[in-house]
């Protein structure tokens, strides 16, 4: 894939899943894609079981935006770093710094790793508690 | 820089704070060099950095950046990797990282780094946990 190619495919599913589009995201993921993150246990999943826990992922807050966008590509994939704003059901505004490395093939996404802090979960969800907090 | 420069200069890099070769990392610095961190969200210059990675260095007994995966991009290199740590007790803690950095005539002009600051955490609640039992 050519470096242009590689920036529209990661433009392409941040604007999918900034909309909730999961059958655009099914398909950007390649059969055998995996997804890991550095926190939730570091475990890796499947895309497919990615995109089955989407809805109830959606459902924690009334809007999502993947913004400032910085992609850097490399030979098979892409490294963007952006800041994720949520506006909860609450109405709180929150936000949270994140950078995801795609590997790429034949026009899909083969693999994610994503990076971001948990210890920014409560003031992301708006917790108004030490207790909410420590939860 | 090409792209085995690049990878050198970040092998270097993190070759030199294992060995605790702080002079090395100074003078892979350039000297508009900026690091951020997503726990903070703030910049800082080489010489705040210095003095952290400096502090950092006597809380354990030895810090390994293993598992290293280099990917480089037109003006720099994202690197994914495990911090492996042992502390004064002999406890072993891992944390996974990516630093996405800038590069420019043989130096780093800026990293971005990403972590979990949950892993901390849990770390500090297994030391308290073994000074608990010795006690």
């Amino acid at each position: 894939m050519t470096e242009g190619e590689i920036r529209e495919l990661c433009n392409r599913f941040f604007d999918a899943y900034q909309d909730r589009r999961v059958d655009e995201l099914a398909e950007i993921y390649s059969q055998d894609c995996v997804v890991w993150h550095n926190v939730f246990g570091g475990r890796e999943m499947s895309g497919k079981d990615n995109l089955a826990a989407l809805p109830a992922s959606y459902d924690g807050q009334r809007r999502r935006t993947y913004n400032d966008r910085i992609i850097n590509t490399f030979d098979g994939g892409f490294v963007i770093q952006y800041t994720l704003h949520g506006v909860q059901h609450s109405g709180h505004k929150g936000a949270l710094w994140i950078c995801i490395v795609g590997a790429c093939s034949n026009g899909k996404i083969t693999r994610i790793d994503e990076y971001m802090d948990s210890g920014k979960f409560p003031v992301w969800r708006g917790a108004r508690s030490i207790e909410e907090n420590a939860s | 820089m090409t792209d085995t420069e690049m990878r050198a200069l970040c092998h270097c890099f993190f070759d030199a704070i294992e060995r605790g070769d702080y002079a090395a990392v100074e003078q892979i610095y350039a000297p508009q060099f900026r690091m951020w961190v997503n726990l903070t969200g703030t910049e800082s210059t080489a010489e705040e950095n210095l003095s952290v990675l400096r502090d950092g260095a006597k809380l354990h007994r030895r810090r390994t950046y293993d598992d290293r995966i280099v990917n480089t991009f037109a003006n720099g290199f994202i690197v994914q990797y495990s911090v492996n740590v042992v502390t004064h007790s002999g406890a072993r803690t891992s944390l996974a990282a990516c630093v996405v950095a800038q590069c420019h005539n043989g130096q780093i002009t800026r990293i971005d780094e990403y972590l979990d600051s949950g892993k901390f955490r849990s770390r500090a609640k297994a030391q308290a946990s073994e000074e608990r039992i010795r006690t």
